[in-house]
């Protein structure tokens, strides 16, 4: 089965911008001054759950 | 619509190279994600006093406080004390961010620039393979900004370095990733910005307090990226502000995050595209801070469009002045101070107590890297080997 890709609590970012600033595969934009997640390009590495200083990015389906 | 510069984000490094090529007579537009310049706030909000000296920024509405100095605790509170015209680029003043923002933006409009808020930029337009313009979203409608220059003023995240083909992904090691509060009701009588180091308060980073007014301090802790887990920063912060006696009688008046790269810098310079600030990574290595360099940086590529449209010339040749001037203003110290970080991480809390020890008496009004090194090195000859790439840089 697949890794669950990331994905971001729109009520929890403070749209900062370092889960963007690290994402290796450019997956992150900012839309509605809010992180988004691109989840087909999203690799599951999880970099940008662990960098959120507010922990608003957790996994898909959780 | 036609300029011959579009910058793309209006923080300080966006806005201060647009004035600069405007008062040089280029024809230059800002576009602005957001709907308000400077908000949110990004930032710990502390700079040197030395921007008084670049006449940059007019009246003092920016000013939230003067400080005298910085104070720096050890994981076991062992202070050390810098005098402000000492303690590098982050100490000196205390400023409300936004409207230090939305003064440089006044000022690049005063001298002709344009600026378009809620235009978010899209992608890159190119013509046979060079970078004509950007393609933006305002509200409903898309639409090209043709430039014969552009410049990527978009921050930490930057977007349009990646488009050009820079690489700007920031590895977990060369990122702190922050949280940070406005706390009213808190004592600020010792009119220090303080700086709190210690592994389990911040690790690979610090806590810093800085008092805004009396009764106010922005309090907030940056973390390297790479020891970070999910919401570690905000939580470290409110546990570091449950633990001190003042700041917990404290109430939050504003919550904000922040991202700050602490990497080397990046090429900022590719054909006629041009990087500037957070996005060029201009920011000190060791602090976080990038005020003063994005400013300085910005002034330098501002100049260096002014010239090249006067004459008409967009290649990397002419814009390179941009990249030799700021290398030549700060570069040598950017690169020392990431030296620098690398040799710090590798610190655990007891040689940050060792360390703190040894240069609290220090007389800091003759504060040089060398001469700490020098100080550091005599009452500890174990630290050279340590030092040693560092003593090759100063």
């Amino acid at each position: 089965m697949e890794k669950p890709k990331a994905l971001v609590d729109e009520t929890k970012c403070l749209a900062c911008g370092g889960c963007i600033s690290v994402c290796p595969q450019d997956a992150l934009s900012m839309c509605g001054g809010r992180a988004y997640v691109i989840a087909r390009k999203c690799i599951s590495c999880d970099i940008c759950i662990k960098i959120c200083p507010v922990g608003a990015i957790g996994k898909e389906g959780h | 619509m036609e300029y011959d510069a579009v910058v793309v984000g209006s923080g300080p490094a966006g806005s201060i190279t647009a004035r600069f090529a405007t008062e040089l007579g280029a024809k230059v537009l800002i576009v602005e994600r957001r709907a308000e310049v400077g908000v949110p706030v990004l930032c710990g909000e502390g700079v040197s006093q030395k921007i008084d000296k670049w006449n940059i920024l007019e009246g003092s509405r920016w000013i939230a406080n003067k400080v005298d100095g910085a104070r720096i605790f050890s994981p076991n509170k062992t202070m050390v004390k810098i005098a402000a015209d000492m303690a590098g680029n982050e100490t000196g003043y205390v400023v409300y961010r936004d409207i230090f923002d939305q003064e440089l933006a006044r000022s690049a409009v005063k001298a002709g620039a344009k600026l378009m808020l809620k235009t978010e930029a899209k992608e890159l337009i190119k013509e046979k393979g060079k970078i004509v313009g950007v393609k933006v979203k305002q509200l409903n409608d898309t639409f090209e900004i043709k430039a014969d220059i552009v410049v990527g003023a978009d921050g930490v995240e930057s977007k349009i370095g990646k488009w050009a083909g820079i690489n700007t992904t920031l590895k977990p090691y060369d990122i702190e990733t922050c949280a940070q509060y406005t706390l009213t009701n808190v004592d600020c009588n010792n009119n220090y910005c303080d700086f709190y180091l210690g592994n389990k308060i911040a690790p690979g980073g610090y806590v810093w307090v800085f008092p805004k007014r009396k009764d106010e301090a922005n309090v907030g802790i940056g973390i390297l990226g790479s020891l970070s887990e999910k919401g570690m920063a905000l939580k470290l912060l409110d546990k570091f502000i449950a633990g001190h006696p003042e700041l917990k009688k404290g109430e939050p008046v504003r919550l904000i995050a922040g991202a700050a790269p602490v990497a080397e810098p990046v090429e900022t310079v590719k054909d006629n595209l041009i990087l500037v600030g957070d996005a060029a990574r201009h920011v000190d290595p060791i602090t976080g801070g990038g005020l003063t360099t994005s400013l300085e940086g910005g002034k330098i590529a501002g100049q260096t469009i002014g010239n090249a449209v006067k004459k008409q010339r967009f290649d990397k040749e002419t814009l390179s002045t941009y990249e030799t001037g700021w290398k030549k203003a700060f570069g040598k110290k950017l690169h020392r101070n990431y030296v620098v970080k690398e040799i710090m991480l590798d610190f655990d809390d007891k040689t940050l107590n060792m360390l703190a020890d040894s240069v609290k008496d220090y007389n800091f009004q003759e504060f040089s890297t060398l001469s700490l090194v020098k100080a550091l090195v005599f009452k500890h000859p174990t630290l050279l080997k340590k030092l040693a790439p560092l003593i090759k840089l100063v």
